[in-house]
């Protein structure tokens, strides 16, 4: 699956994504606070929004790019990323 | 269950073993809950609550390094998806005992091959400037800088690395580990790719992993969201400084970091059984 490098090596830089990232682990932090601290009632709810974004979270930046990768004609990639959807798909189907 | 509050220290201190050495903090996480007495079946959702946070405390900052190889992670994470959706669902038929047993042989053979292999196997080159480091579109190929140059890489033995990686993603899937102990070692030393790309890509596919066995823990009833927050909340302090530490050492000194670690693994895990 090698083969000579490509004509852009400097499109490898996700700055973007990188920003977004970041705000969303400030997210993550933001509600296992209050999960921890706020009593099981109400701290329950942000526990499961927590739980919730970080199992969003890594599929929506495998979704990122294999939109990026299609749309850049990097398609043997993008199907690769699709079959990592598909896969955890058919898990929690299975599940 | 213990105390939050010994659950946030935790998560602090395995997550910043696991991102230095590019294993996964739950790696450690795990076998230490089992050894306070937290039922497996609850460990392993924890565990893998450990891995989403400790990825996602690291992803910005190794975007930024740009040493993650997204097409190789991927590639990786395809065949690996399939073992952990595999080992999710079978996790509740396998004998606690067998299970440590495979994970302590795993990190030990894991440790032996990242702490023997001497020397930095990729070389710098000068025709390749600083601009230029990061993944090739294309291929499982790049750059990633060393010591102020560029150094390219070229993934190989790629069917064998896939090979290793579905065992890895079984192996994750039955006990709540992120399975970078295998995967890192299964891109450095099998697919020979730099070691600090590959535990970089490691901790990204990780995540993915952690995704994966968390929609199917969540289906069985076995994410204590509580104790959960708890972990993520020292997962992400730990991550965070695990990360930052990570990207300014160089390749030797992080792969013998990580041999060590494993080796302590591997010794607690296998010790449990005896």
């Amino acid at each position: 699956m090698t083969s000579t490098p490509g004509a852009d090596p400097s499109s490898g830089r996700y700055d973007r994504l990188s920003l977004v990232l970041g705000r969303a682990l400030a997210v993550v932090g933001a509600l296992a606070l209050p999960a921890v601290v706020l009593p099981p009632a109400q701290g329950v709810w942000f526990g499961r929004a927590l739980v919730t974004l970080l199992i969003a979270l890594p599929l929506l930046r495998v979704a990122w790019f294999v939109v990026r990768w299609f749309r850049r004609d990097d398609l043997r990639f993008a199907f690769v990323g699709l079959g990592v959807l598909c896969v955890v798909a058919v898990g929690a189907l299975l599940s | 269950m213990p105390a939050v509050v010994v659950l946030i220290l935790l998560g602090t201190g395995c997550a910043f073993a696991g991102a230095l050495g590019g294993i996964g903090g739950a790696t450690l996480l795990v076998p230490v809950l089992l050894a306070l007495r937290v039922d497996p079946f609850l460990a392993a959702p924890l565990g893998m609550l450990s891995v989403a946070a400790g990825s996602l405390s690291a992803a910005s900052r190794q975007l930024d390094d740009g040493v993650v190889h997204h097409r190789l992670g991927l590639s990786v994470e395809l065949f690996a998806s399939v073992g952990t959706v595999v080992g999710a669902l079978a996790s509740t038929q396998i004998s606690e005992v067998w299970l440590a047993r495979i994970l302590g042989l795993a990190a030990l053979i894991g440790a032996v091959a990242a702490i023997v292999r001497k020397g930095v196997r990729n070389q710098p080159v000068g025709i390749f400037d600083d601009e230029s480091a990061g993944e090739w579109p294309g291929t499982l190929g790049g750059t990633y800088s060393l010591g102020g140059a560029v150094v390219p890489y070229s993934a190989r033995n790629v069917p064998l690395g896939m090979g290793v990686s579905v065992l890895a993603g079984l192996v994750s899937g039955l006990a709540g580990v992120g399975g970078g102990f295998m995967k890192t070692p299964a891109m450095s030393e099998v697919m020979k790719v730099p070691v600090k790309v590959a535990a970089a890509t490691s901790t990204f596919v990780s995540g993915i992993t952690a995704a994966t066995a968390l929609i199917i823990y969540a289906g069985q009833g076995r994410v204590e969201v509580r104790a959960g927050a708890a972990v993520v909340l020292g997962a992400l302090v730990g991550g965070l400084f695990g990360a930052r530490l990570q990207s300014g050492l160089d390749a030797t000194t992080v792969r013998r970091i990580t041999g060590t670690l494993l080796l302590v693994v591997a010794a607690i895990v296998i010790g449990q059984t005896l």
